[in-house]
């Protein structure tokens, strides 16, 4: 292997070996690889088990005793975890990575303020609704049965797709990592299904987005990493 | 013939960290050596003069009870760093 001297044979350097050498350490960072895929597959797996879990529930109408979607909170632990202890180990930090952690550090901000829309919005709407002096009312068509209309949030789903899409689209292109952009061009397709289907199947979206978007780009993130690791 | 190149610079070992920090925000000791395949003892001494010549910036802090150094490309060793690759194509053209 080849090895830099510094002293001796210093002046002895051609341009050509100049440029040898310049060419040769950007093209050794380029072949660094630092991601071993281990986020990417922790939240694949766990949003792709949550939606396919809850439209299970739904479909074949069982209760598994627990809010399904509530394990994405208890994963975001270990996700932690991970991204801390793989900051811990990295021996190099590129720009590229600086790009994409702040890309998914706004993911996370993202995704919790929506949660946060989701379950405030209604219930403040419904308040200065009637603050305003107004009742919203909703009919039943069948029974002729009127009952107060409770606001909800349409196809919140649908929103949640987009989202997903965002930061696996933007560290797609930013890595230049082809199965993440797939992946994302399907979860905006599958966004667009979203728009038309009930509830029900839009958790199977989800489900699916999680498997196309992360499970599947994280796996084959690991199978490169472990194939770059020096045997 | 290359008495225009910047002499901090135009050394194998020097040319080689620079190369790789200009393409990193930061870089540890270990993994320069690495990629380098330089000695500690030679490297910390390149290190030193880059230090010196103002174009990188050096960190040394402790990380799990291990020392560890971390180096970084100044704002005025990308603009050497530039200017080097510069005048090196234009020796490469005549």
């Amino acid at each position: 292997m080849h090895k830099y001297k510094a002293m001796s044979e210093e002046n002895k350097l051609s341009g050509q070996e100049s440029l040898q050498i310049i060419t040769e350490m950007i093209q050794k960072v380029k072949g660094t690889f630092n991601e071993n895929g281990s986020s990417a597959i922790l939240w694949g797996a766990v949003v792709g088990f949550c939606g396919l879990l809850s439209f299970a529930e739904i479909q074949w109408k069982f209760d598994v005793g627990f809010p399904v979607w509530g394990l994405i909170m208890v994963a975001a632990i270990p996700q932690m975890y991970i991204v801390f202890r793989e900051r811990k180990k990295k021996l190099v930090k590129t720009y590229q990575q600086e790009a994409t952690d702040n890309i998914w550090l706004v993911y996370g901000i993202t995704i919790m303020a929506f949660v946060l829309y989701q379950s405030i919005v209604p219930g403040v709407s419904d308040k200065l609704t009637e603050g305003e002096g107004y009742q919203l009312l909703q009919k039943n068509i069948a029974t002729g049965a009127v009952e107060n209309y409770h606001y909800i949030i349409p196809s919140g789903s649908s929103v949640y797709l987009i989202i997903y899409a965002f930061p696996t689209i933007a560290t797609g292109l930013v890595c230049k990592f082809k199965p993440m952009i797939y992946g994302a061009i399907i979860c905006y397709a599958l966004f667009l299904v979203s728009l038309y289907t009930p509830f029900k199947y839009d958790l199977l979206l989800m489900g699916l987005a999680g498997i196309f978007n992360w499970l599947i780009p994280g796996f084959i993130l690991r199978n490169r990493y472990l194939k770059a690791l020096p045997a | 013939m290359f008495n225009d190149l910047n002499p901090i610079l135009h050394s194998q070992l020097r040319l080689a960290v620079m190369s790789l920090l200009i393409s990193v925000k930061e870089a540890e000791f270990t993994f320069i050596r690495e990629k380098t395949n330089a000695t500690a003892g030679n490297l910390s001494v390149q290190i030193q003069k880059l230090k010196d010549a103002g174009y990188i910036d050096v960190l040394k802090q402790f990380k799990d009870n291990y020392p560890q150094t971390i180096c970084k490309i100044t704002k005025q060793g990308i603009d050497a760093f530039s200017e080097y690759v510069t005048s090196l194509q234009s020796y490469l053209g005549k």
